[in-house]
């Protein structure tokens, strides 16, 4: 049980760490297709790029019938037209617990880790192995318990313990280490309980419904659970998704465990990870074991250089590899660590495996349902004249921009006591937060009194390009 | 337009509830065996505890075979009860097993996807041990 107790902490570790990372697109639940993949104006937090969404639909599919074995998926377009949210949509309509990683080109170059392995690593976090824990236990409501001294005085205890369900009732012989356990425990009668069977642990899952009336016997931490139903003895299965990753850092050190939070993996020898590679095959011949191959997305892929992208053409051809959906806002540039320029500043062998799948910038009426959408997630009322006002802004500056002030005006309505947000908390925040062309703007007018200001336009475009 | 066939609509249903009622049956197979099980290991326990009956009578006990009692010498009641509870161990263990195509029948059958995972052997505590904490 309490490795279980652990288990289920770890999972909700992990997915308050994905929920930060992801934030802005916390809503999105698929791509928002129906059963033909053609794509609903607005559906699963989805709205427009009907295009891009319908052919991730199609990828999809083929990913399903295991033919996209090798290949990637580029998506091309502007900031702030979605990108990011049709690859989480991917990753949620593949399966439910298929693993997303998403991480931005320039996150692999580190000190602590070399490129190869900092993208080996992320490669092996999006790739889920599905197992299955069985346990004996027995799970009841304690009728009766009994502990008694030899008359004597010395000598073992003996005890009885009556368990219940709603079908049956028997009778448990307690030996010492029972007895000691039932002591430390605290149990007594009206507790649900259960017996792990090989361990013979003992847990206390609660006191019965019908037992709600002893009240000399709860306190407010007293949890109320029902009588459990059928046999006493059940079989109780269990089945977690962990991604290789996490196998390899538990593998690789002895307190691995550990390394999992403090996210000090370090290196971990190929060894390892082929045995571990092997020992998953052997699991997965004989059905104790599913491979389930999640998504890794890589934002701003540019920043990857010229050594990464000839690793990554590698990396695709393991037969475990997940789906690598990269994303990028250039154009044809400088690939990082060569003298080429090349579309998309990847190298054309890579680009030729890839699938590219193109979004646009969005229309004013999709603007103002993804605000509107954002302010259902982020649980924001908001005046239906400040939203257009939002939108307008949305459109003028970026949508990120305008998602930001979301919370920042509910913030603001909130400190005046306001249910709703209006036109004028949208104008204060509006002039709190510069936007990035008003920003623009004021450095081009007061540049003079910055520091470093005397670098040259050409030098700053290249400082710009290389950093 | 087949949902609108009343006859289609029934012998849907029929074979809705007659997947339904497999599994509920199963279920209720497995609480009384599973009752059985503890009778006989509550007899096993008594078995072996120590009684005050004089030394003659030691070495023979009345067992209850389904409501007729029967003397027998303790050493073959206690083979007897132990070979029934490992039938009864297989047995329930069985029925497991089966269970599980007969659930997803039932979620096919209701338009539901299979259980995720539902169809993997166990890994072994050992094995876990490598896998998780």
């Amino acid at each position: 049980m309490a490795a279980a107790n652990t288990l289920n902490k770890v999972q909700e570790v992990r997915e308050v760490t994905r929920l930060e990372r992801i934030g802005a697109h916390s809503h999105v639940r698929g791509l928002g297709l129906n059963d033909d993949l053609e794509p609903r104006q607005v559906s699963q937090g989805m709205v427009g790029q009907l295009a891009a969404r319908r052919a991730a639909g199609v990828i999809l599919e083929m990913i399903k019938e295991g033919k996209i074995a090798g290949r990637a998926l580029l998506i091309a377009g502007q900031p702030g037209t979605g990108k990011t949210a049709i690859a989480m949509g991917m990753a949620q309509a593949m399966s439910k617990d298929a693993p997303f990683q998403a991480m931005a080109g320039s996150e692999i170059f580190s000190l602590e880790m070399s490129k190869t392995e900092a993208l080996t690593q992320a490669f092996r976090k999006s790739i889920g192995v599905r197992i299955k824990e069985e346990t004996e236990l027995i799970e009841g409501e304690v009728v009766e318990v009994s502990v008694e001294r030899p008359a004597t005085g010395t000598g073992a205890k003996v005890g009885k313990l009556t368990l219940k369900t709603t079908d049956m009732e028997t009778v448990f012989d307690l030996g010492q280490k029972m007895i000691e356990q039932i002591t430390k425990e605290k149990i007594q009668a009206g507790d649900i309980i259960t017996i792990d069977k090989s361990s013979g642990k003992v847990s206390k899952l609660g006191r019965s419904f019908t037992r709600a009336r002893d009240y000399d016997a709860t306190d407010s931490q007293t949890r109320f659970v029902q009588c459990p139903e059928g046999e006493l003895q059940k079989r109780k299965e269990v089945v977690h998704t962990v991604t290789i990753h996490e196998i390899d850092v538990i593998n690789s050190r002895t307190q691995g465990f550990l390394a999992l939070f403090s996210g000090d993996t370090g290196e971990i020898k190929s060894e390892v990870r082929e045995q571990i590679n092997s020992k998953v095959a052997e699991w997965r011949e004989e059905g104790k074991a599913e491979i389930i191959p999640g998504v890794l997305f890589i934002d701003e892929v540019h920043m990857l250089d010229i050594e990464c992208f000839s690793f990554l053409n590698r990396l695709l051809e393991s037969d475990m590899a997940p789906v690598l959906i990269m994303a990028t806002n250039r154009g044809i540039t400088r690939i990082r660590g060569t003298n080429y320029k090349s579309p998309h500043g990847i190298p054309i062998d890579l680009l030729d495996r890839l699938l590219i799948i193109a979004t646009s910038p969005y229309s004013e009426k999709e603007t103002k349902q993804i605000l509107e959408i954002r302010c259902e997630e982020e649980d924001v009322e908001m005046e239906e004249q400040a939203l257009t006002v939002l939108t307008r802004i949305g459109l003028e500056t970026s949508l990120r921009y305008a998602i930001q002030l979301i919370t920042a005006a509910s913030l603001v309505c909130r400190k005046r006591k306001g249910t709703e947000v209006s036109v004028e908390d949208i104008k204060k925040v509006y002039s709190l937060f510069i936007d990035e062309s008003r920003s623009t703007t004021f450095l081009k007018e007061y540049q003079e009194e910055f520091m470093f200001n005397e670098l040259t336009g050409a030098g700053d475009a290249t400082t710009m390009e290389v950093s | 337009e087949m949902a609108r066939d009343p006859q289609f609509v029934m012998r849907y249903m029929e074979e809705l509830e007659q997947l339904a009622e497999d599994v509920l049956s199963d279920k209720q197979q497995i609480v009384d065996l599973d009752k059985k099980r503890n009778s006989n290991r509550e007899a096993l326990a008594a078995l072996h505890k120590k009684t005050t009956a004089p030394a003659s009578s030691q070495n023979k006990t009345w067992l209850n075979f389904g409501g007729v009692f029967l003397k027998l010498p303790k050493k073959s009641a206690i083979t007897m009860l132990q070979s029934d509870q490992a039938e009864l161990d297989k047995e329930i263990s069985q029925i497991r097993d089966n269970l599980h195509n007969k659930v997803n029948k039932l979620r096919d059958a209701q338009g539901e996807s299979d259980l995720l995972g539902y169809g993997l052997h166990p890994l072994s505590k050992a094995e876990l041990n490598r896998v998780m904490h």
